[in-house]
């Protein structure tokens, strides 16, 4: 579903991805750890598209297509969902007709009719089930005056809403207390199907408790420098990164 | 007012500068800008009612008696101590003038460190002339406005201060701007501070009366340079008489990575109005501009800022506090100018004002003017009166109504008070407003 | 929602969609203002002498008066008032009694600009109806609903069918709250000013309707001088809307009209604007001039007059809708949203004038800046002494997008009586490029994110548009912000 390969990004100059390599297949997730600095936001802005970020090597298809070719919103409709470390505040405009708009946008992309309204408002109310949140919340203006654990539970529900096919979660766990992380993470594997794939950006090993990944690689000075399986989380949280460092160091 | 008195003002001006020009110091150049500024005198004549930047103020009043006024040459009274109008902690570097003319007598001027020159404007436009050429007239336009137009015509003497670069003068220099006497008079003080590159300096002007038994008026224009890496304060505190009115501007220059900061008390004085407009010509400049001021009896008190931010990435910040007793006026006209250059800049402009009296009055302008995208620009403007439950919360745990309403007064002038960054300056400070506010 | 109501149709469009003219034969006057001009638009309305009397004091008032040119931030060039046709109207039969009357082009004119001046029509499926005042070129054409309204005592009109029908009310009411010495743009409307609205709720009586008045400026080279005179009597209740439009022309055509609020005691009217006059072409080509002077008064205890505007339109906006609160308890309000794109520019604002004890007002601006445009907020606050317990928060916001606009701020704020509050707060800000970004990863492309974001900023305001308006107003400032976010 995703490959990127030999990915090279920065900002303003200064690189910061220096030769990224994954492969991510539907139905699988995917956890990227890695310490402060390490580019693990800077990965997720990319594969987002923020203009601040330019790409100087290497390619990133997504469902077969160039995904670097794509506008944001393109990418978003071809099924590319971030859910943000720092989720953005829109005043005055309400959550519900912020969904509606999206979701009409990306029907319309894929060239079907806008939502039937009843069928819309079902399905808000599934979902934000999923995460536990209340009617009056959905109401509110996009992530205005919410708390850091409501917002990142309105960037799990807008993922429900909205059944990307690949969701990046940018640290989601952040900020968030141990309540507030469970309900994160039920919401998520909850999602979890053969069709979709998550990555999964952490710096804890925490959230790797409840969203069990299939993979787990380490992210150090913009290169993955190592991979393997959920009981590399483990070993991560047991020794710190220093160890990765000291490898990275001798390679 | 009528044309007719208007116009008399406008000329007797204009006569008088004809009749003193000859006697005026300075050399061939300083003459053709007095002409050039009399010209723009002309032009502009004295700010009438339609004027949007003298809305409320009139000034026409003040210009109305019939004594000419005009006379650059008052001799320098003698006798008085200036003792009575120094600060402890600032005694060290003090110029006085008296009734706008330079007096040796009283300034003494005896620890500046090396380079740091403090001497009378007059003397600086014969013995550095190369400084006065460079700066003088070049940040207090005389086109822009009628009284900076007076003053470079009439302006003879002042205080001229130049620090060297890579110069910290430790010690504060404290200008005593003295009026006195018995006839009416018209002065025209100016200042020009140099402040060089990576330089620091403190100064305190204040602005008293003795014995001062006839109307005077003073416009007094002071022009700052902070060069590139300088810190400079600037604090002005006007305690002038019932009979002196005061028509002061200050025009700064910020070059980049500057840092400036001004403080306007004030305190007596029949008719003030003090203009202060920084340009910030270079990126990355701070600028603060602090104000308080205390009016009683029929005193009428204005304030006009102006922060150009013509460059990115500068920083502006403004306080102006009032408190209005009795049928005294006041005037809050603040404006922050973006040019389209000036990306990332960071505003802000906070005027708050307390009436204590029915026949008290306040006028608040706050500006924005915006021509740049990417800032970050805020105002806000309050007048009311103390707040009442915090009074009542005060009395309920046993103050007075008198001690609990000075003591949130005193707590609403610190916000600015604290800003002054010179103890003993702060601390006279302190205690002229304490016993102005329990009077 | 209404059948009848074409306005609500879905159609978003970067061009000015009002833009054509119709092809009607018009009677007008010779160009040029004198006084004979003067005195041939009151022959042609067969107006009593008392009427021109008015008319001759304003206009030679006018003629001691200056433009006002120096305090407001716009820039025009010199208007030339000899090369303008003051009086225009349909050639029409003198009476119109039915719609089967009216020059068909005209029902078409109308039609097309989504106004529905048959009754049957708007009343199909609508919960609540709107009366219509349409006014074209300088003269009302039809009022709609006058008998429902009149059953209930509400006299709503042409301004001159009030003049001959309710001489009482025009003389006690008309120029008393905006007289004609009030400014140059006052006295020349109270001098040339062809036709408008008039509306009389009696006391006690809450109006079924929204009331609305829509202008239409057509013929080439005319000004439009219409005038509004509102009156809620005692205890009454009224929300009159406004809409304007015009078509596409190379030249500049003036505006100036006057509106006039009156409140009685325990009496409420909610005016609402959304002006979308011709703005001017990309380059700053064309469009109108529109100098309008709207105040209300509240005359008397516990009345209140709100207004709400949305301006889109016009080369250049001057205009601050105002309130006089002499009343005890009075309130007066003002919400208003101001776009300015290419080379518009725009001064508004407001006035609240605190005289009664306890007055209370509320000014909320939002200010949108695009393309090349200027625009500024002017607002006076004035408290007067004796006016106790006043209250006023005004709160000014303004949005640049790009950054070859201009957002500007200027408030006036006096105040003469030491128990008053007031308190203003402004803020101006660049458009989140970071909000664009989030909506655009959820699939909303910039144009939307953008229509999304600057309606949620203005979401205070048009809450208080009545629902028709309110869709419009939206419609609108997604229209006029096209294409200024690369």
């Amino acid at each position: 579903m995703l490959q990127i390969k030999n990915l090279h990004a920065g900002i303003e100059g200064k690189e910061i991805l220096k030769g990224i390599n994954l492969d991510v297949k539907a139905g699988e997730v995917h956890a990227i750890m890695g310490p402060n600095g390490s580019g693990k936001s800077t990965l997720s802005s990319v594969l987002a598209g923020k203009e601040e970020y330019e790409v100087s090597e290497g390619e990133v298809k997504f469902k077969g297509k160039d995904l670097l070719e794509l506008s944001p919103e393109d990418r978003a409709r071809e099924g590319l969902f971030l859910a943000f470390q720092y989720p953005v505040e829109i005043p005055g405009v309400s959550n519900i007709n912020f969904l509606k708009t999206a979701i009409n946008e990306i029907r319309a992309y894929r060239g079907q009719g806008p939502m039937d309204a009843k069928e819309f408002l079902a399905k808000v109310k599934e979902k934000q089930a999923f995460v536990e949140m209340t009617g009056n919340l959905a109401n509110r203006s996009v992530n205005e005056g919410f708390s850091g654990g409501e917002k990142k539970r309105n960037e799990i529900f807008q993922l429900a809403m909205l059944e990307p096919v690949l969701a990046v979660l940018d640290e989601t766990d952040s900020g968030l207390d141990i309540d507030a992380l469970r309900i994160v993470a039920n919401g998520v594997n909850k999602l979890r199907s053969k069709d979709r794939a998550f990555v999964v950006i952490t710096h804890y090993q925490r959230l790797l408790d409840h969203i069990v990944p299939d993979v787990v690689h380490v992210l150090f000075d913009g290169k993955i420098v190592k991979s393997g399986g959920k009981e590399l989380a483990l070993e991560l949280e047991k020794k710190g990164y220093d160890w990765i460092k000291k490898e990275a160091a001798i390679a | 007012m009528t044309t007719a008195e208007k116009i008399g003002a406008d000329e007797r001006l204009i006569q008088g500068f004809s009749k003193n020009k000859a006697q005026l110091p300075g050399s061939k150049r300083i003459a053709s800008l007095r002409e050039q500024a009399i010209l723009d005198f002309q032009k502009l004549g004295l700010p009438g009612r339609k004027s949007e930047e003298y809305k409320y103020s009139n000034v026409q009043p003040l210009f109305k008696e019939e004594a000419s006024l005009v006379n650059t040459n008052l001799p320098a009274a003698n006798g008085f101590s200036i003792e009575q109008f120094q600060l402890p902690g600032l005694k060290e570097n003090t110029a006085v003038l008296v009734n706008g003319v330079f007096s040796p007598a009283h300034s003494s001027l005896n620890k500046l460190p090396k380079g740091v020159i403090v001497c009378s404007l007059k003397e600086a436009f014969s013995k550095n002339e190369k400084l006065v050429e460079q700066h003088y007239s070049k940040y207090a336009q005389s086109g822009t406005d009628a009284f900076l137009a007076l003053s470079t015509s009439f302006a003879g003497d002042g205080v001229f201060v130049y620090v060297p670069d890579n110069t910290i003068a430790e010690q504060a220099i404290h200008i005593i701007s003295v009026v006195t006497g018995s006839t009416p008079s018209l002065i025209f003080p100016r200042n020009l501070f140099i402040i060089g590159k990576n330089s620091g300096v403190q100064i305190v002007e204040s602005f008293a009366a003795h014995a001062l038994s006839a109307k005077s008026i003073c416009i007094a224009v002071t022009e700052v340079f902070v060069d590139e890496n300088a810190k400079a304060q600037y604090y002005k505190l006007q305690e002038d008489s019932g009979s002196a009115s005061l028509i002061s501007a200050t025009h700064a220059r910020q070059e980049r990575n500057s840092h400036f900061d001004t403080n306007t008390v004030t305190l007596s004085g029949e008719w003030i109005r003090n203009n202060l407009e920084i340009a910030l010509e270079g990126e990355n400049c701070e600028t603060h501009l602090n104000g308080l001021f205390l009016t009683e009896g029929k005193q009428h008190v204005d304030n006009h800022t102006l922060v150009d931010h013509r460059k990115p990435h500068c920083q502006s910040n403004q306080l102006y506090k009032g408190i209005l007793g009795d049928k005294s006026t006041g005037v809050f006209n603040g404006k922050i100018f973006v040019r389209p250059d000036a990306q990332k800049t960071n505003a802000y402009q906070s005027s708050r004002n307390i009436l204590l009296s029915d026949d008290a009055s306040i006028n608040t302008k706050p500006q924005l003017e915006i021509y740049a995208d990417d800032v970050k620009c805020s105002h806000g403007s309050t007048t009311g009166q103390l707040n009442e439950d915090a009074m009542f919360y005060l009395r309920s745990r046993g103050l007075s109504t008198d001690s609990a309403r000075n003591l949130l007064l005193s707590a609403f002038a610190n916000d600015v008070l604290e800003t002054v960054r010179i103890k003993e300056l702060k601390d006279h400070l302190d205690e002229l407003v304490r016993k102005r506010l329990e009077k | 929602m209404a059948s009848g109501n074409d306005i609500l149709k879905e159609h978003i469009s970067s061009d000015y969609k009002y833009g054509f003219s119709s092809d009607i034969e018009m009677e007008t006057a010779p160009k040029g203002l004198n006084e004979d001009i003067v005195r041939f638009i009151s022959k042609k309305k067969n107006e009593p002498e008392w009427m021109l009397e008015s008319r001759l004091k304003a206009f030679r008032h006018w003629l001691t008066m200056e433009e006002p040119r120096h305090w407001p931030h716009l820039q025009f060039p010199k208007i030339d008032y000899q090369d303008i046709i003051y009086y225009a109207a349909p050639k029409k039969k003198t009476e119109v009694k039915s719609l089967d009357e009216v020059d068909p082009e005209l029902l078409a004119t109308f039609s097309k600009l989504g106004i529905s001046l048959e009754e049957q029509k708007r009343l199909v499926g609508m919960q609540s109806t709107i009366a219509v005042d349409a006014v074209f070129d300088s003269v009302s054409v039809k009022t709609t609903f006058r008998e429902t309204l009149l059953e209930k005592g509400i006299i709503f009109c042409s301004f001159s069918e009030a003049v001959h029908d309710h001489p009482e009310l025009i003389k006690k009411y008309m120029g008393s709250v905006v007289p004609y010495t009030d400014n140059y743009f006052a006295a020349l409307n109270a001098a040339v000013f062809s036709d408008g609205s008039f509306c009389y709720i009696p006391k006690g009586v809450r109006c079924p309707m929204e009331l609305s008045t829509y202008f239409r400026i057509n013929t080439a080279g005319t000004g439009q001088f219409e005038r509004t005179l509102i009156i809620a009597d005692e205890g009454a209740y009224v929300s009159y809307l406004e809409g304007c439009t015009a078509p596409q022309r190379d030249e500049n055509q003036l505006h100036a009209a006057v509106v006039e609020i009156i409140s009685h005691r325990n009496a409420e009217v909610k005016y609402s604007t959304v002006q979308n006059w011709y703005p001017g072409d990309k380059n700053g080509k064309g469009g109108v001039y529109n100098f309008v002077t709207k105040r209300g008064i509240c005359l008397e205890e516990n009345s209140k007059i709100s207004w709400t505007q949305v301006e889109t339109g016009s080369a250049i906006t001057w205009k601050y809708p105002s309130v006089i609160l002499k009343g005890d308890n009075a309130i007066g309000e003002f919400y208003s949203v101001a776009v300015t794109n290419n080379f518009q520019q725009a001064d508004t604002g407001t006035k609240m004038i605190h005289l009664g004890k306890n007055t209370r007002s509320t000014i909320v601006s939002k200010g949108i800046s695009a393309g090349k445009s200027n625009n500024s907020y002017r607002g006076l606050v004035r408290v007067a002494k004796g006016a106790s317990n006043a209250r006023n928060y005004s709160q000014c916001d303004s949005l640049l997008m790009g950054d070859k606009c201009g957002a500007h701020t200027f408030p006036y704020i006096e105040i003469k009586d030491k128990s008053a509050v007031v308190e203003h707060e402004a803020t101006t800000s660049k458009i989140g490029e970071d909000q664009i970004f989030y909506c655009k990863q959820r699939g909303i492309d910039t144009e939307k994110a953008v229509s999304l974001i600057v309606n949620g900023y203005c979401k205070e305001v048009l809450n208080q548009l009545p629902m028709e308006f309110a869709v419009e107003a939206q419609k609108l400032l997604a229209v006029s912000l096209e294409g200024s976010v690369g």
